[in-house]
């Protein structure tokens, strides 16, 4: 009798335990997670030491920059937004069901996105819209093949039909048709799926 | 030899009555931990609640929260006497469209059967939060079981699905007044699966689409397609495909094609809801909660009510009015939709005349 005791208490304890160290690796995706966030949003909180490990200060990966401003992958979004100046236009879109927006901000050549955790936003994307800007590699819209090889070189991996350089947990994404490039897309990779 | 088999008896008496103890507790430790979705994430509660319907739909519809914000069976029911239910979730993928089909054609067999086709976006699971909602809901069965396999992330276990103790057991620290308020029961959280919001937050600065490198469907996504076409074909039931009219996330002219030419191809009805707005009067001004995402209860309104003319007019589906048991049914529902409209314009034209502190 003790024996099944001990051993129903042991096998609940170890499912805890083991199960305690793949939450910690999880990236904050979960239905408990955020819950926890919209409950804890303001406070020192164990999640929130915890996703503040992902944030950067300092630009990360490939980084655009517009009017001296960089504009990196998981900064926050707020001094950036500040130090561009008022947007053409503003769309923010609430997730289906978790609290938070995600928001866009369009600059008339190039649209930021953001995403939001623990209340406060961070960039999740910069999109060219036109040819009118270039990436600092100097690489612009419907340019080919060749100048993007030229800039960042062939160690770009095919993801979905793009083009794609990886680096420092940020994706810099082009899509081709033909030869000619129709897509540059800076890209966080906190948000991504499998 | 009586001392012995008594004291056998005793043991095993015991033993019986320790393992019920340890069993039951975990039963309501599991109970307890277990989000509820009875405030803020309200939509984690949605698909449990058909369960306790009566399950003798002529509509079922079936899809994410396009479905579920952007139709409501209440003026169905009022306007045309059609008896129909929603079973949507968040961000609801198809193949758990596919599942939630097949357990709800166990249940019933309903006339018709409305999709919404903006998951066919999706290829591969998404996201373990989102999951969860449409499947912790669900009831043990085949469908279920399935629906799980084919919706896990690569980090997702399926027996944290078959004790979601393990999953949640973190939330010990965390625990609120609704895990021991909702401990036994739940309220209802939509009205016939309608999610309702009164509220108005016009749509501007919608972004258009942005390109993609492959605007195709993806092969998982038709193949649950089909799968849902088969089954309906199977069980004598007429599958309608919908665009519902939400303005984002962007529907992409290439998409549009594509499920032109499927509905087309396997002799469905398909009806794009995006090019109907001037026909069903939405103003998005004035018709949506959130800018354009989701109708609020006059937009989602409107959009009923062209459904209702097609389905009764085109489709054939006549009015069940008159028919006491659904009458009283039906009664003490729109009395509820009533009270809740009633709740929800009183508190957002507080918030208009700057009673929101």
């Amino acid at each position: 009798m003790k024996k099944l005791v001990l051993v129903l208490m042991f096998a609940l304890v170890m499912t805890g335990c083991g199960k305690e160290k793949a939450d910690d690796s999880e990236n904050n995706s979960t239905v408990v997670e955020n819950q926890n966030n919209q409950e804890n949003q303001g406070s020192e909180s164990k999640n929130d030491e915890k996703t503040d490990t992902n944030k950067v200060t300092e630009p990360k990966g490939y980084v655009f920059e517009y009017n001296g401003v960089k504009i990196g992958m998981d900064m926050e979004a707020a001094p950036i937004i500040a130090a561009l100046g008022e947007a053409d236009s503003y769309f923010e879109a609430p997730s289906c069901a978790f609290e938070g927006l995600d928001k866009t901000y369009s600059y008339g050549s190039f649209e930021i996105d953001t995403y939001e955790q623990d209340g406060k936003d961070y960039i999740s994307t910069v999109f060219f819209c036109d040819d009118l800007i270039e990436t600092p590699e100097g690489v612009c819209l419907f340019e080919t093949k060749a100048d993007m090889i030229k800039a960042y070189g062939e160690g770009f991996k095919e993801e979905f039909g793009m083009l794609v350089y990886e680096k420092e947990g940020m994706k810099l994404k082009f899509i081709l048709e033909g030869d000619e490039i129709t897509s540059i897309e800076y890209s966080s990779t906190v948000l991504d799926v499998q | 030899m009586e001392e012995k088999k008594l004291s056998r008896s005793r043991k095993v008496l015991t033993f019986c009555v320790v393992t019920i103890i340890i069993i039951g507790s975990l039963y309501l430790l599991q109970k307890l931990l277990v989000p509820k979705y009875m405030t803020d994430i309200v939509e984690g509660a949605m698909i449990a609640e058909y369960y306790d319907e009566e399950h003798d739909h002529d509509v079922v519809f079936i899809g994410d929260c396009e479905v579920y914000e952007n139709f409501t069976p209440a003026l169905l029911w009022e306007e045309y006497g059609i008896n129909s239910y929603i079973r949507g979730s968040a961000q609801q993928l198809i193949w758990q469209s596919y599942y939630l089909l097949e357990e709800t054609l166990k249940y019933e067999t309903p006339d018709v059967v409305i999709f919404n086709i903006l998951s066919m976006k999706y290829n591969v699971p998404q996201n373990e939060a989102y999951n969860r909602m449409t499947l912790d809901g669900m009831k043990w069965s085949s469908s279920k079981v399935n629906s799980v396999k084919a919706s896990m992330m690569e980090d997702e276990k399926f027996l944290d699905y078959v004790f979601p103790v393990l999953r949640y057991h973190t939330r010990i620290t965390e625990l609120n007044g609704d895990d021991f308020k909702y401990l036994f029961h739940k309220d209802k959280v939509t009205h016939n699966g309608y999610y309702m919001r009164v509220d108005v937050k016009a749509a501007e600065n919608v972004p258009k689409g942005r390109p993609l490198a492959d605007y195709s469907f993806g092969e998982t996504a038709y193949k649950y397609l089909d799968k849902m076409t088969a089954l309906c074909k199977e069980k004598g039931v007429q599958l309608i495909l919908v665009k519902a009219p939400s303005l984002y996330p962007y529907w992409y002219d290439q998409w549009e094609v594509q499920m032109e030419e499927y509905a087309k191809e396997n002799d469905l009805v398909y009806i794009n809801f995006l090019e109907l707005q001037e026909e069903c009067g939405l103003d998005f001004t004035t018709d949506t909660y959130d800018g354009g995402l989701h109708l609020n209860l006059s937009g989602a309104e409107k959009a009923t009510k062209w459904l209702g003319e097609f389905l009764s007019k085109e489709i054939g589906l006549a009015s069940r009015r008159g028919e006491e048991k659904l009458e009283t049914a039906w009664k003490k529902k729109l009395d509820a939709y009533y009270e809740e409209i009633d709740r929800q314009t009183k508190e957002w034209q507080e918030k208009q005349n700057g009673g929101e502190k």
